[in-house]
């Protein structure tokens, strides 16, 4: 059978062949992880158009209109054409710039966000490096976006981009808080940081950590969406209060990787919510018939998350700044400790001290 | 930097670094001010210290025009003052111009306005629903209001060929009269409307967000408000009854059975209830008229030139999309008006925003200003 | 009350205060007042229950060269009693003044800026009296009869 573990076996030995022709298998440890990051990267970046593509055909399906229907199948290739556009117009820059954070900002914006996907597990085996402290690296990189934007806010001389930035800053602190607080009680039970390992652990107990861990499920995704800055969640960029927030100043390019960064972080933190609560590539139960590859089942959940998250934007108004902080200090972060003592206290009721 | 935070510094004084007004200038091109109004925002971190519109950027004399026009060709002026409503303003002014020359228009014409101007209501009430709920954040709202908007807008095309200057509503009858489809076109878009209002009632009124963004903002109190001259659908927000179709009735709005919707919190989100209601009511006067329209002709015998008399004025008001319109005109003996004054709604209501914005968020200047329901031109005319 | 009634009653209540008043041709109720005692009557007719005009609903101004006056007209409203009178009171058109009305009505307050944006009637005692449309730096009152600009120039008629 097709899975990914045999595709990545066949795909590696491929390479060592090749490696070995050309005499330079000791690099092969050097050379392996470079040639999976720029396939992810390719990945990525389809998917992420894909997902763009998908976001104008929901928004417009939510809203009663057709959507992008003119350029390719469907419309499919209407990002392509944006992308085009995008890389070959006019930089236009403020004078009064910081230069060189201004220059680095969408870079680290777009790179942090990436990096994200690295430890993520497509299948079994199929990722690009397990990592054993997974979830602790991710969420440590990509709160690497908030020095991007609030760098972006700072440096393009803007009123309105710098109190975009500073309004994620706040924004993105507060809410890495209960998105760590909601990930303790998975790590609790499973002992394990890395991603693999949690999948694994749920293919074992036979169900997902979203049953027993509804609570933080529902905590993790209100997070993740404000992690990523989108609505109801968007102020950081609120459009009809600052404009464009902190890329008011950005365009071209520029521009392109905070929107590439943006959609990245939409895909980490799904395909995180994915693989912690929803059985990562684990088939599922009553569809198991279908005998589809894992990574297959991958996608399919990650798209399905990823379209509740898109559903959240295209439904809600926006949340006034104060109301956010208020939300997640007072709601989010007293429920996701609650919910690791009673996780805590029910694994001790049920396994005793000798859990694990 | 560095020097610049140890300016200042006060040696021995209370705070250690003193902290600037950080002044914004929302506008003159901004995506909430719904055009040219330019708002300069004093700010203190998030919250705002002042809010201080400066307007005119959108000023065309149209008043100064107005005097060196004859008194038909004002009507096409009048368009300009209130685009998203310009049938509105078409009537006030024939209207009052009707009141100086003594002038009726007959009864078919007065049913025919009462519908178009309804229409008008409703098709402004959706815009503003749209651009609303768009300056909260919520983006899916403006398309369903665009989307009935669109088949009012083919009505009024249906019957004097334009979609947003219209110049239908003329001193003593109207342009050109219905075509026969269109009383039937009409009934099946009301048919079609009067769900969806629930429709968008439950999209929005008691979500969640829309709630904490709207309930016990930007609240005016009423005799504030009657002090400050806020008028229409906004006042109404605050408990006082204030339809000039009620109090001051012209046209037949005298025989006709509708509601004065009024909400008391006084509140963006009662505002906003308050002009959702008023659709309902809107659908319902139309139907009434649709009834009640009976044959006959669409316009007055009128002498070729029109003249108002010497030393003649008039003040006449009507209810608009936005509140109350008045319409001041001073005859002079000559075709052309002596003086010509446009009373607006959105005018008299942005004077309170300062008031209802001061100390609240810089989101909540939008949310606020939204719920005025105001347009430049009508402001700046 | 119907605006004769009014009109009447405005005669023999304000009959010291009043220059006259008159019912127009359009049966509006129209009175005349002194600028001394425009600011004093606009106050009784917004306290007094059976007046009550609490809606300032306009103010404006018409220019009369011939005359050589601006007359600053105001149209209040009851939202109690349902009626409407007109409130006029003459300014010299050299050096138009007119108290003002911001502390009857706070609406006042914008409504007479525009009036001395386009028609250079000082009104003292105003708060804010800055231009409201035109820049600040104009120096001509457009509304004036005798205003012209270029491009903008008015004929004769």
């Amino acid at each position: 059978m097709l899975t990914g573990e045999n595709i990545v076996q066949s795909v590696a030995g491929l390479l060592n062949w090749v490696y070995s022709q050309l005499g330079i298998s000791a690099l092969a440890g050097f050379i392996n992880p470079i040639i999976s990051s720029v396939v992810m990267f390719g990945f990525i970046s389809v998917f992420v158009m894909f997902l763009v593509w998908m976001e104008r055909k929901v928004s417009a399906h939510m809203q009663s209109r057709i959507g992008p229907n003119r350029v390719g199948p469907f419309g499919l290739l209407q990002t392509v054409a944006d992308a085009i556009k995008l890389t070959t117009k006019e930089d236009v820059k403020p004078v009064n710039r910081d230069k060189i954070p201004y220059y680095i900002a969408p870079i680290i914006a777009f790179v942090a966000t990436f990096m994200g996907m690295v430890v993520i597990p497509f299948d079994k085996g199929m990722v690009v490096q397990d990592l054993n402290v997974g979830i602790l690296y991710i969420i440590a990189i990509t709160g690497f976006t908030v020095i991007a934007i609030l760098t972006a806010g700072w440096s393009s001389n803007n009123k309105f981009a710098l109190l975009g930035g500073f309004r994620s800053a706040a924004q993105i602190i507060s809410y890495e808080v209960p998105l760590v607080l909601s990930v303790v009680p998975i790590i609790m039970i499973t002992g394990t940081l890395s991603l693999t390992g949690i999948v694994e652990y749920q293919e074992k107990a036979g169900y997902w950590f979203i049953f027993p861990q509804i609570v933080a499920f529902l905590i993790f995704i209100t997070s993740a969406t404000a992690e990523a800055n989108r609505a109801p969640f968007d102020i950081p960029e609120a459009e009809s209060e600052l404009i464009g927030g902190f890329h008011t100043e950005y365009s071209g390019v520029k521009f392109a990787m905070f929107f590439l960064g943006e959609y990245i972080a939409v895909v980490v933190s799904s395909a995180v919510a994915v693989t912690l609560f929803l059985g990562g590539w684990l088939p599922v139960a009553f569809l198991g018939f279908l005998h589809l590859p894992g990574f297959i089942w991958f996608m399919i959940k990650l798209v399905s998350v990823i379209y509740v998250v898109m559903a959240f934007r295209w439904t809600f108004p926006r949340l006034r700044v104060d109301q956010l902080m208020d939300f997640g200090w007072k709601v989010l972060i007293p429920f996701s400790i609650l919910n690791i003592l009673v996780t805590a206290a029910v694994w001790l009721f049920l396994y005793g001290k000798g859990a694990q | 930097m560095t020097d610049l935070l140890l300016s200042q510094v006060k040696v021995g004084g209370e705070s250690q670094f003193g902290t600037d007004e950080y002044v914004v200038n929302l506008g003159p091109q901004h995506p909430a001010t719904h055009g040219v109004l330019r708002l300069i925002v004093k700010l203190d971190g998030e919250t705002v210290k002042e809010t201080m519109p400066v307007l005119g950027y959108l000023h065309r004399s149209i008043e100064k025009i107005c005097e060196n026009r004859t008194y038909p060709q004002c009507i096409t002026y009048t368009d300009r003052i209130d685009y998203v409503s310009a049938m509105s303003v078409n009537l006030a002014f024939a209207l009052a111009t009707e009141k100086l020359m003594n002038i009726e228009a007959p009864a078919r014409a007065q049913w025919l306005r009462m519908i178009f101007v309804e229409l008008q209501r409703l098709a402004s009430h959706l815009l503003w629903m749209g651009a609303f709920a768009g300056d909260i954040g919520a983006l899916t709202p403006f398309l369903y209001g665009l989307r009935e908007r669109e088949r009012i807008l083919d009505l009024f095309e249906m019957t004097c060929g334009q979609r947003l200057t219209y110049n239908y509503i003329r001193i003593g009858g109207v342009m050109i009269d219905i075509l026969p489809e269109f009383v039937p076109k009409c009934r099946a878009f009301l048919d079609y409307f009067e769900p969806k209002v629930d429709e968008y009632e439950d999209l929005l009124t008691y979500n969640p967000i829309f709630l904490e963004r709207t309930k016990g903002v930007g609240i005016i109190a009423p005799e504030v408000g009657i002090n400050a001259g806020v008028c229409g659908p906004s006042l109404r927000g605050s408990g006082i009854a204030c339809d000039v179709r009620k109090q001051q009735p012209y046209l037949y709005y005298d025989q006709m059975k509708f509601n004065e919707c009024i909400e008391t919190a006084g509140d963006c989100w009662s505002r906003y209830k308050v002009r959702m209601n008023e659709m309902r009511e809107s659908v319902s006067i139309i139907r009434q008229c649709l009834e009640r329209l009976e044959p006959g002709s669409f316009e007055a015998k009128m002498p070729p030139v029109l003249k108002a008399p010497v030393g003649s004025e008039i003040y006449s008001r009507i209810e608009s999309s936005r509140g109350e319109m008045g319409v001041y005109l001073v005859g002079d003996g000559t075709a052309k008006p002596w003086k010509s004054k446009y009373r607006c709604a959105s005018f008299s209501n942005l004077y309170v925003l300062d008031q209802l914005t001061k100390g609240w968020k810089v989101a909540d200047i939008m949310a606020v200003l939204g719920s005025l329901d105001m347009i430049v031109p009508e402001v700046d005319r | 009350m119907t605006n004769e009634e009014l009109k009447s009653k405005i005669e023999v209540d304000f009959k010291d205060e009043i220059l006259s008043a008159v019912i127009s041709a359009q049966k509006e109720a129209i009175i005349t007042v002194a600028p001394d005692r425009y600011v004093a009557l606009c106050q009784k007719l917004h306290d007094k229950g059976e007046y009550f005009f609490n809606h300032l609903s306009s103010l404006t101004a018409v220019d009369y060269p011939k005359e050589n006056k601006i007359t600053v007209v105001s149209h209040l409203w009851s939202y109690k009693h349902f009626h409407q009178v007109t409130i006029k009171v003459d300014a010299d058109r050299n050096n138009p003044k007119v108290p003002t009305l911001e502390n009857v009505w706070k609406s006042a307050n914008w409504f007479e800026r525009e009036v001395f944006d386009l028609y250079g009637v000082v009104f003292e005692g105003h708060s804010d009296l800055r231009r409201i449309m035109m820049p600040d730096d104009y120096k001509k009152f457009p509304l004036r009869k005798d205003f012209a600009d270029d491009g903008f120039i008015v004929k004769p008629s």
